[in-house]
């Protein structure tokens, strides 16, 4: 058998991303300090990008507003434009596009290409890097970081630890690479490993990734169990394979396209709610959105989960719990009685800050049971049918119900953003 | 949680994507998906008709392809009916249109 051909996987990243577009956008502002943060009015108001100036001032992502103008009182603060970040994110895609047709986005500013199949005409992974890093800048004014392995895992870690770091962008990580560069790395450096599992890694003595990936599998397995239970096995074959670059997935374009196993929406409360009518009120708003983007997915829901999290980080309240309906419904209605009554039994009645509802067990919804009890089925849908029809020819906000309208109502505001920012 | 070692359940478990960008994602997807019409020439034309016209006259099976934005269309049947007026043509009782052509053949009888 022929062996197969290595394969050439990058991990392309953006710089300070969202600062970057908005610099793009405000040329006036190139050689200031420039952050992106959140609406400083309300709790989000932390830092959501923050350009490499500003990040010289000491000013750090995720740290609050405040904060970061103590340090840098000339930073100069633009309000997120959630909506202009996904466009330039697939513009970027677009151009990755022109020399592979292998691209998976990871997230908004991260993407997996996979080039095998280009080099041939490009030349080096690392010349082939460098055109379409100096094309992107050109084109968007976002500088880009390319890792490059043999696997997606490698191209990753090679991008975080190293192509960030240095003055090309570029970093080519390949396995017998490894003992010099990252098996000589903390465990916290490593993909996947926050400040916990880091803890726990310290405490069975491994400290660097290289430790860990000399650790025999059924070593690691037997270690983690001890901490973790029976079920961890999963985990710490997962953890091996990282630390030593192991990484048989496929760059997958279509990865999105994928029918979702659940559709949920989460929110941070602006205020603390303490009432249950507040709570409801934005747990309707919640499950008109989820039963919304079900009914236009062609989606009825059998499980309804709610989530509240309590308002004291230190003493963490709140619960999850979901229960199975009597039917498969997309009916805000019907999904809406059953997430109260999960609120009222688990509910434990302090302030809330953080609430979320999602639906999951999906089925077609082309044809449905019909209930002795639901006799309003009908009546609901085609409201629903044509609110949803205002909605995506209006807006969002065209048409609210009246809770809304009240002092808890979160809908119109919510309206405006994305992902919790700005549109 | 076994997911997480197969396939691409490593970046599926572990990736942040805001739905709007999915669905940005998804939109530009079918965007490349979507067919151009292809135009006949002359020599092509009088092909298609010619089978067409044998599928007609004789009872032929014939396969058409046809125009469709998103998908590969191929009608395969007999002809029934032409009718040039309304620019369209019937193959077991449905109707298509002819301005929709982008090729057709006989099936091989056997």
């Amino acid at each position: 058998m022929k062996h197969a051909r290595e394969r050439v996987v990058m991990l392309a990243d953006c710089q300070s991303f969202y600062a970057s577009v908005e610099k793009a956008e405000h040329p006036e502002y190139k050689d200031r300090p420039l952050a992106v943060a959140g609406d400083p009015k309300r709790r989000s108001g932390i830092i959501l990008a923050a350009c490499p100036i500003a990040k010289e001032h000491g000013v750090t992502t995720a740290e609050r507003l405040g904060d970061a103008l103590a340090k840098c009182p000339e930073l100069i603060i633009v309000q997120p434009r959630m909506a202009l970040y996904i466009d330039v994110s697939l513009i970027i895609t677009r151009i990755y596009q022109c020399y592979t047709d292998l691209v998976e986005p990871y997230s908004i500013d991260e993407q997996f290409l996979d080039v095998t199949g280009s080099l041939r005409l490009y030349g080096s992974p690392e010349e082939l890097a460098a055109l379409i890093q100096a094309r992107i800048l050109a084109e968007t004014g976002v500088y880009t970081r390319f890792g490059i392995g043999p696997n997606k895992i490698l191209a990753k870690t090679a991008c975080d630890n190293y192509a960030k770091k240095n003055d090309t962008g570029l970093f080519v990580l390949t396995p017998d690479k490894l003992a010099d560069t990252l098996w000589t790395l903390p465990v916290s450096k490593m993909f996947m490993a926050g400040s916990r599992m880091t803890r726990h890694f310290g405490a069975m003595g491994i400290e660097t990734i290289g430790q860990l990936a000399a650790t025999p599998l059924d070593k690691l397995k037997t270690l983690m169990r001890r901490k973790f239970g029976r079920n961890s096995d999963i985990n710490a074959e997962l953890y091996w394979r990282i630390a030593n670059g192991i990484d048989d997935s496929p760059v997958t374009p279509g990865t999105h396209e994928a029918a979702p196993q659940t559709i949920g929406h989460m929110m941070t409360l602006p205020r603390d709610y303490a009432t249950l009518e507040e709570i409801k009120t934005v747990l309707l708003e919640l499950t008109e959105l989820v039963c919304q983007r079900c009914r236009s997915k062609g989606y009825m829901g059998h499980v309804v989960s709610v989530a509240c999290m309590g308002a004291d980080f230190d003493r963490p309240t709140g619960f999850s719990r979901q229960m199975k309906m009597d039917d498969p419904t997309n009916v805000t209605n019907q999904a809406y009685r059953a997430a109260v009554q999960l609120l009222q039994r688990h509910w434990d009645g302090l302030p809330v800050r953080k609430v979320g509802v999602s639906l999951s067990g999906f089925a077609a919804d082309d044809e449905y049971q019909l209930s002795l009890f639901d006799q309003n089925r009908e009546k609901w849908m085609a409201l629903e049918r044509a609110t949803d029809a205002i909605k995506q020819k209006y807006g969002d906000a065209s048409i609210l119900r009246a809770v809304s309208a009240t002092e808890a109502g979160q809908a119109l505001d919510r309206s405006k953003k994305i992902g919790g920012h700005y549109k | 949680m076994r997911k997480k070692l197969e396939g691409n359940g490593l970046w599926e478990s572990s990736r942040m994507m805001l739905p709007e960008h999915k669905a940005a994602i998804i939109r530009h997807t079918e965007s490349l998906k979507r067919r151009e019409r292809v135009q006949l020439d002359e020599q092509e034309w009088e092909h298609v008709s010619r089978a067409v016209s044998e599928s007609l006259q004789r009872r032929q099976p014939i396969t058409v392809r046809l125009f469709h934005p998103m998908e590969l269309l191929t009608v395969i049947g007999i002809v029934d009916r032409v009718d040039e007026l309304k620019g369209r043509f019937m193959v077991d009782g449905e109707w298509f249109p002819i301005a929709d052509i982008e090729g057709a053949a006989l099936e091989e009888s056997l």
